[in-house]
């Protein structure tokens, strides 16, 4: 009697799982062995397939400057959202929560303002006969669209994009977080002194500190595979400008202009190698999931 | 058991699913073998591919067909269409049947390995290609036609006659003059042109002779920024730049048409003949007055004994080779390149000649130009420089960096090193030589 | 001058001390030059099609010009391919319908599996969860071509509507939800009362995950409805492609942003590519508001080990 009820538990539960574990196979695992054996294939350059497609990559006269390129463009996007958003939402949890609503829905507004809309408004946003700002940015000596949007300060174009467009929705979301720290730790911590400062730095913030590294996660998976934002702007308003700059583009050009798709795929292989890393890392050398983990093993009777 | 059955099942349908695509995607070659699925239902539809200034043409030609063949008009940008029909390639489905490329393109296309674009030769009447009077020959490749040139974008001088009656200047016959008369301007607040986009390749290293894209043979190609014919374009180019009377802006940067060509402060500029109605004239662009400009021969290079051209543009119509029906598409491809009661009102200078008779008749009689432009371009269409040919590569998608190169550094010859350097390692990564 | 917060009793409120105020009036100027540097790009997208280009190039850049400039900016629009921008605003529509629908169906089930089953290698099928979940969709752009091209859906809609199906955050979303907002209490009283599990799903679990469903609607819609990448490389035909895909081609096909290509063809200029840009915001903008208190209440919360 028990053992046919925990059959059918275990039916039951694979019949509620299926639908997404057919998803999971059709769009992440076969496409993954898929592109795979196209990247170990036989192409015009290596003809005799193997690692022939991955050297092929690395000796791409674009692939270490596209690499720069997002290795930089990561080096000033991630902190600078690590700082404002941790900055920003202590600065909002100092107030009373409902002076903070106007504010946190002007935090939200620029995240429908992604992809190809990103690049659309930051070029009006900062082409100096068309911008808001060009009082300010004539301040900066910047008064012709070629004086911005030229090759040394895409690094810097790009991150305030990605910036823009996600540090609102992530300053509400921590907004959130802090908000689930017990009330009695703030108190404990008054009644010994500790001023705002105090209260910001040495309590709440270490408090948070797994969800601003989970955001930085997200955000440092999400930038290394820029693509929209440089390959629009490079097809359209400046020719050119940023083309195969970063390490998306350089896959997309080797698979459909350099009639390359094998060394396209060995490129996808390769980002997909880091990023599946550093997720197995997090997940097992880190305890960040621990607790989510550990309910697995829990039983239910 | 059910886990293991269920891993069994996904183990083995993703194995299925590899064996059948690694065979034909691993190279742009998918392109046999398919034309079953498609001669079921194409053998009378046709897709065509345009940009927003030749749909029109496509409009046209769809209803001229009307009830004989189904016609899809479809606008591409440029810079896209070469990666949608290598896309094809790699599916082994869904090709355009006639394209309107930018030039270059005809050269991946008739790479064997890329298969799309159609032999003309057993479905085009000798005719017309003998209209064309030699200048369809950019699309002579190996001994046959593989595109129909739709315009020729051969380039000029084009001077405005208001500036140079008040400075007292003459027409430059060879670039020594062109430099000089340039260097006249400065402080006047005029230039002589903008050289931040393709037109520095079309206009200077091309007629030159630079050796960028001197397709030698099938497998090899020149490249050679040392060669004295860039060397002497770096030296004749920079002293005007330093000087102010070069602008390293593009034609069509936004701030150059505010600040200079509206004012009316463009004195002359090496620019292709479809300049004329499309960039000076229109009001959106540079908006130049009626009665001041005019078009006068390329300069000669010294010790050139030709006014050579370049080209910035002259697009070229493809027809696809893998559909069912080879006649309606090279059909189609003649109508659009060579129609001639289309060609009257459009802006570029047809290549085809009855087609162009009826244009340059328009141009004489029209009043903007202080003097007619089409006998320069005439003189100057056979002129242009045959050093470079269609290559394998995508050099069209690499003149983008000389232009970003020269509006960011101003450096001329360092510009144009990175975009030489950069198109000789795009010509290995498709299997040439490059040589000196 | 002395902290009375415990007299206070409420939450959080700092107390500052009189000469503290300036340091307030830093916080609130920090916090409001955020919120007006957030809203201004927004405010020009919305305000920019009701004028013309020479208006927009000329006059104050967040003024308004007219109802009527709406109206022509959307005629001009039309005149792109004959109304090509309908398919495409049709297109988005539904392709989000559908795979909001069913990621959220399908990711509601798989968790509430993990959660309240006896589904067998919960935990690696939670690791992978987990490493899907890291992993961006734009990773497996050139993987999902390669496969998508193998299975014949090229340049079909549903190249684009069923790799969005796949959302193995909504599983873990809801994994989390169902185990720590639900009381073991209720499962167990269910039991007893010999439900079984689909009985017990229907019957308790249902009922209390509205917020859920909505969270997973929610993250579910802001992902697949900006989507670029994908739809760009899988179809190729523009009545199939979707708004963001519509948006790069009208970039690069028209003189809006790309003057050297047929300016004196198409009235399509800054005005009307605002306009298209503002179709694809406005529903993200007006979800990411409908849902700020979901966001704020903790998404996050019981997720993390805090």
């Amino acid at each position: 009697m028990r053992l046919k009820a925990k059959t059918a538990a275990r039916i039951n539960g694979i019949l509620m799982f299926l639908p997404y574990f057919v998803l999971l196979v059709m769009f992440a695992v076969i496409p993954i062995i898929m592109a795979f054996n196209v990247s170990i294939g036989p192409s015009r350059l290596s003809p005799g397939g193997g690692v022939g497609n991955y050297l092929f990559v690395l000796n791409d006269f674009r692939f270490l400057s596209a690499l720069a390129n997002v290795g930089l463009f990561l080096a000033i996007y991630l902190p600078a959202m690590l700082i404002v958003v941790a900055g920003l939402s202590l600065l909002l949890d100092t107030i009373s929560s409902k002076y903070t609503v106007p504010l946190r829905l002007a935090y939200l507004v620029p995240a429908g303002i992604t992809g190809s809309v990103a690049i659309l408004v930051w070029y009006f946003m900062l082409e100096p006969s068309y911008s808001p700002f060009a009082p300010l940015l004539a301040e900066f000596g910047l008064t012709e669209g070629t004086d911005i949007f030229n090759t040394s300060n895409l690094i810097y174009i790009f991150a305030l994009m990605a910036f823009f467009t996600g540090a609102g929705n992530w300053i509400v979301i921590q907004y959130g977080s802090l908000q689930s720290i017990p009330d009695e730790v703030l108190e404990a911590a008054r009644v010994d002194g500790a001023n705002a400062f105090q209260l910001a730095f040495q309590i709440k913030l270490p408090m948070i500190r797994k969800y601003l590294i989970y955001m930085l996660i997200l955000v440092f998976a999400a930038g290394l595979q820029i693509f929209v934002e440089p390959f629009l702007i490079s097809s359209s308003v400046y020719p050119g400008l940023a083309k195969d700059w970063s390490l998306n583009q350089l896959s997309y050009t080797l698979a459909f202009t350099g009639s390359n798709l094998g060394a396209a795929t060995a490129l996808s292989m390769m980002l997909m190698l880091v990023m599946v890393g550093l997720a197995l890392i997090v997940i097992y050398r880190t305890d960040f999931f621990d607790e989510a983990v550990v309910k697995t093993e829990k039983e239910r009777a | 058991m059910k886990i293991r059955y269920l891993s069994g099942l996904a183990l083995a349908s993703s194995l299925v699913l590899s064996a059948c695509a690694g065979g034909g995607t691993a190279d742009d070659s998918g392109s046999t073998g398919s034309t079953d699925a498609a001669s079921a239902e194409g053998a009378n539809s046709l897709l065509i591919y345009v940009d927003p200034v030749r749909e029109p043409a496509c409009l046209a030609f769809q209803e001229k067909m009307a009830g004989e063949a189904e016609v899809t008009c479809e606008v591409v940008g440029q810079e896209e269409i070469l990666t949608k029909v290598q896309l094809s390639n790699q599916t082994g489905e869904g090709w355009p049947d006639v394209t309107f490329n930018p030039s270059n393109n005809v050269g991946i296309y008739q790479d064997p390995l890329n298969g799309y674009a159609l032999n003309l030769d057993d479905y085009v009447d000798p005719a017309i290609i003998e209209g064309y009077e030699g200048s369809g020959d950019w699309c002579l490749i190996d001994g046959s036609y593989w595109c129909l040139k739709n315009d020729l974008a051969q380039t000029v001088l084009w001077y405005d006659t208001v500036i140079f009656e008040e400075l007292g200047l003459t027409v430059p016959t060879t670039m020594d003059e062109f430099s000089a008369t340039a260097l006249k301007l400065e402080g006047t607040g005029y230039v002589a042109g903008a050289i931040g986009d393709q037109g520095f390749y079309a206009g200077y290293l091309w007629p030159s002779g630079c050796p960028i894209s001197q397709v030698v043979d099938t497998d090899t190609v020149r490249i050679n920024p040392d060669a004295v014919e860039c060397t002497r374009v770096f030296e004749l180019v920079q002293p005007l730049v330093d000087a102010g009377v070069l602008d390293t802006r593009g034609s069509f940067d936004a701030g150059f048409i505010e600040d200079v060509a509206r004012q009316q402060n463009v004195a002359m500029t090496i620019g292709p003949s479809w300049w004329g109605e499309f960039v000076i004239r229109p009001e959106d662009s540079w908006g130049i007055e009626a009665g001041r400009m005019t078009a006068a021969e390329m300069p000669t290079w010294t010790g050139e004994s030709t006014a050579w051209s370049g080209e910035w543009g002259g697009g070229v119509w493809v027809g696809n080779a893998n559909h069912p029906n080879p006649q309606l598409v090279a059909d189609a491809v003649v109508f659009l390149a060579t129609d001639p009661d289309m060609r009257e009102d459009k802006v570029t200078f047809p290549g085809y000649g009855p087609a162009f008779k009826k244009w340059r008749q328009r141009l004489i009689e029209d009043p903007f130009y202080a003097a007619d432009p089409t006998e320069a371009m005439v003189i100057q269409a056979p002129k242009i420089r045959q050093t470079e040919r269609p290559a394998r590569f995508d050099l069209r998608g690499q003149l983008g960096v000389l232009g970003t190169e020269i509006q960011g550094s101003s450096d001329v010859e360092a510009a144009t090193r990175t975009f030489m350097d950069g198109a000789a390692e795009l010509a290995r990564g498709v299997g040439y030589t490059v040589v000196n | 001058m002395m902290n009375n917060s415990i007299a206070m009793q409420t939450r959080r409120k700092a107390r500052l001390r009189p000469q503290a105020i300036p340091a307030k009036v830093a916080v609130w100027t920090v916090m409001i030059l955020f919120a007006i540097f957030s809203v201004i790009p927004m405010l020009w997208l919305v305000l920019a099609p009701s004028k013309t280009q020479r208006q927009l190039q000329q006059e104050f850049p967040l003024s308004f010009g007219s109802f009527q400039g709406y109206v022509d900016s959307w005629n001009n629009l039309m005149v792109f391919q004959d109304g090509r921008i309908v398919d495409w605003i049709i297109n988005s529509i539904w392709y989000s319908a559908v795979q909001v629908s069913v990621a959220s169906i399908v990711a509601l089930l798989a968790g509430y599996a993990l959660a309240a089953t006896r589904i067998p290698l919960r935990r690696t099928l939670l690791i992978t969860t987990l490493v899907a979940m890291i992993v961006p969709q734009v990773a497996f752009v050139l993987p999902l071509f390669v496969e998508i091209t193998a299975l014949g859906l090229y340049n079909t809609a549903w190249a684009i509507i069923l790799p969005g199906t796949f959302f193995p955050f909504g599983v873990f979303l809801s994994y989390i939800y169902f185990t720590t907002t639900i009381p073991s209490e209720l499962y167990d009283a269910a039991k007893i009362d010999g439900a079984g599990d689909w009985a017990t799903f229907f019957r308790v679990a249902m009922p209390l995950s509205w917020g859920l469903v909505g969270m997973l609607a929610f993250f579910s819609f802001q992902v697949n409805w900006i989507n670029f990448f994908l739809p760009y490389v899988v179809v190729t035909s523009g009545e199939v492609l979707t708004l963001p895909v519509g948006l790069g081609i009208l970039f690069s096909s028209t003189p809006a942003l790309s003057p050297q290509v047929g300016a004196n063809v198409l009235p399509i200029r800054a005005p009307e590519i605002a306009l298209a840009g503002m179709m694809i915001a406005i529903p993200i903008l007006v979800v990411f508001v409908a849902s700020a208190r979901v966001l704020v209440r903790g998404v996050l919360a019981g997720s993390v080990k805090s």
